[in-house]
């Protein structure tokens, strides 16, 4: 009785004073992680390209005496897939993780023993099941995923999105005018987003060689129930990560250009049509790569992959976003993750095989104050450029 | 590691079947802070940082034209009514159906979606269109849920109405079903029941069409698209 009232108190401490828990960029099907982490899956491919891809299983609990070290690797048993992006079920029992380049889906059972991921199931075929390639984020709905496609079957061209059973079989798929790069559900107005950036044979080649026809500066907007596309938001190029607003019936949101060094939001209007508008700029050279945001709405977080630094915008009020701070010196930083107190964000530095230029890959965090100021946590690094098994660029990461 | 469907008990809502030791009073006091709290942050979620748009009309979240796809074969099972009669799923062939988890001692989001599936049935009831489909309502609990529990669970939404069954059976045969589904239970500290809560709306061929999250379950949407299977398969 006593070990609940302090632990209420406590928790009613922290709500007055202003604090929200909620797991941030995840499909809002996923059941949430309503404790601190464990244990963190980080989806790796070797630098060399020569290795198997893996999944880096990484001991991120606090108390623990492995703390900040890496538990094992599950290899996937094949080549050159380019670990890229992952995805809960939504039962949370299964991660989807994707491959960029050989269009392969890699299905890890996390439920029967969360610290020792399985690889259950590899599906090899995802072009010839759907006629699209490039898959690039696996997003839950209720007992499936919708894959956001970059192209058509052969690598160019528009693509779509693809839904799957959770346990891997297909259900349908849906071309696009673009190239899908990451999903986005509001349930509650059934409106679903989808960001792009290029067909695969573009990404997977130097980025010199990229054609500008090849590139997507489109936000579409779907009736998530009819599977169809409403309305096309036209903006800057590479329109990356897209992030809803996560309080109910928030109508709001931000997407991150890329090419175009920009914030951009989308707004829904009351008929349910959308405005998407230039919200900030990020600076000259920064590239975006990676847009988080904080629980309780109040701070987005931006990686430059160019700029090497991580800005935190404070957007209290939505519509006039502004700077709150930056961490500088962040080599190439790319995918970070936002833990469901908001206090935390680890961050990796490797974009893609086809655009990194600096071989310094980590793992690292930064501690986020209660002021919303960022701060590097100089005691927590993993080292990938002196993994184990040779260096190894990581990218996507899950909490559980 | 996961926790959002864990359900516990909270005063407000009637309990039914609820113990009454002194670890039931404990959970109902912690049950109450937590209620207290969560209104608290609801309260507060729905304040801070507001927008100053107009709110979107009520229907917007609704399809009129949705897209179900076969997603996959429904599992067969039986499982046994609170008559004790055996209810074959593949003997309901011809009717949509409606098939939803739940355990009688949530409190929170089972009774919540039990409500909403209350005003469907009224309203296909209305439309005519009552015959379509069945609910049936597994309990994950069949231990504590007894046939007289579940009983007195239908009762308490207004039951028993035609072509609604609540099933349970023993723990095994429940557990294999869960498992076709699955619908995984992990027991809370609490006395509560973690599991995933989906809804599965199965055409009258045996196709599983839609799947519900039991957190955005609206009636409006399983009405629309039970209307639309009625006319694929009329």
């Amino acid at each position: 009785m006593r070990r609940g009232i302090v632990l209420g108190t406590v928790v009613l401490m922290l709500l007055a004073a202003g604090v929200v828990f909620a797991e941030t960029c995840l499909s809002p099907y996923i059941k949430g992680l309503r404790e601190p982490e464990k244990v963190m899956y980080l989806w790796t491919l070797p630098v060399d390209g020569r290795g198997s891809d893996y999944l880096t299983v990484i001991d991120v609990h606090l108390p623990s005496p492995t703390y900040g070290t890496i538990l094992e690797k599950v290899e996937v048993g094949s080549v050159g897939n380019e670990a890229h992006h992952m995805g809960f079920t939504d039962d949370r029992t299964k991660i989807w993780a994707a491959s960029l380049n050989t269009s392969r889906f890699f299905i890890f059972d996390v439920r029967t023993d969360p610290m020792r991921p399985r690889l259950i199931r590899t599906i090899d075929d995802v072009p010839a099941l759907t006629g699209l390639s490039g898959p690039h984020t696996p997003y839950a709905i209720p007992g499936r995923m919708l894959i956001s496609m970059a192209s058509g079957p052969e690598g160019t061209g528009p693509g779509g999105i693809a839904e799957f059973t959770n346990d891997g079989d297909v259900v349908a798929s849906y071309k696009v005018a673009n190239h899908p790069y990451e999903t986005v559900v509001k349930p509650e107005f059934n409106r679903m987003l989808t960001s792009s950036w290029a067909a695969q044979k573009t990404f997977m080649s130097p980025r010199n060689t990229w054609d500008p026809k090849d590139i997507s500066d489109t936000v579409l907007v779907w009736d998530l129930k009819a599977r169809a596309v409403i309305q096309e938001l036209k903006g800057e190029p590479f329109p990356l990560a897209a992030r809803w607003a996560l309080k109910p019936n928030a109508t709001y949101g931000y997407t991150i250009s890329s090419g175009g060094d920009s914030i951009w939001m989308f707004r829904m209007r009351p008929d349910g049509t959308f405005a998407y508008t230039k919200a900030a700029s990020t600076g000259t050279g920064c590239a975006p790569g990676d847009l988080r945001q904080s629980p309780d709405d109040r701070y987005l977080y931006v990686s430059c992959i160019a700029g090497s630094e991580i800005q935190a915008w404070d957007i209290s009020n939505p519509e006039k976003i502004r700077l709150h701070d930056t961490v500088q010196g962040m080599v190439q930083a790319n995918m970070m993750h936002v833990t469901y107190d908001g206090w935390r964000l680890y961050f990796t530095n490797s974009a893609i095989s086809s655009l990194d230029y600096s071989p310094r890959y980590a793992l690292r965090l930064i501690q986020i104050g209660p002021d919303g100021r960022l701060k590097l946590d100089p005691t927590f690094v993993i080292d990938f450029s002196k993994a184990p098994d040779g260096p190894a660029r990581p990218h996507d990461m899950l909490l559980n | 590691m996961p926790g959002s469907g864990g359900r516990r008990p909270c005063l407000g809502v009637r309990q039914l079947g609820a113990p009454t030791a002194p670890s039931a009073r404990r959970r109902a006091w912690l049950s109450t802070l937590s209620l207290l709290l969560l209104c608290a942050c609801l309260s507060r979620a729905a304040t801070a940082h507001e927008l100053k748009a107009a709110p979107a009309p009520r229907d917007l979240g609704i399809s009129p034209a949705p897209r179900l796809p076969v997603i996959k074969r429904a599992p067969d099972f039986t499982l046994r009514d609170t008559a004790d009669r055996p209810v074959h799923l593949s003997a309901l062939r011809g009717r949509a159906v409606l098939l939803s988890f739940i355990y009688t001692q949530c409190s929170v989001a089972c009774p919540l979606v039990t409500q909403r599936m209350v005003r469907l049935h009224d309203r296909l009831v209305r439309a005519g269109l009552r015959r379509t489909a069945v609910f049936l309502t597994v309990s994950v609990d069949p231990e504590r849920d007894s046939a007289r529990v579940l009983e007195r669970y239908a009762a308490h939404f207004g039951g028993p109405r035609a072509g609604w069954k609540f099933l349970r059976d023993e723990p095994d045969r429940v557990r294999r079903v869960l498992e076709v589904y699955d619908e995984w239970t992990r027991p809370q500290p609490d006395g509560g029941i973690d599991h995933p809560a989906r809804i599965y709306l199965i055409d009258p061929r045996g196709d599983i069409r839609e799947i519900y999250s039991l957190s955005f379950f609206d009636e409006r949407q399983a009405f629309v698209d039970i209307r639309a299977l009625a006319r694929e398969f009329p």
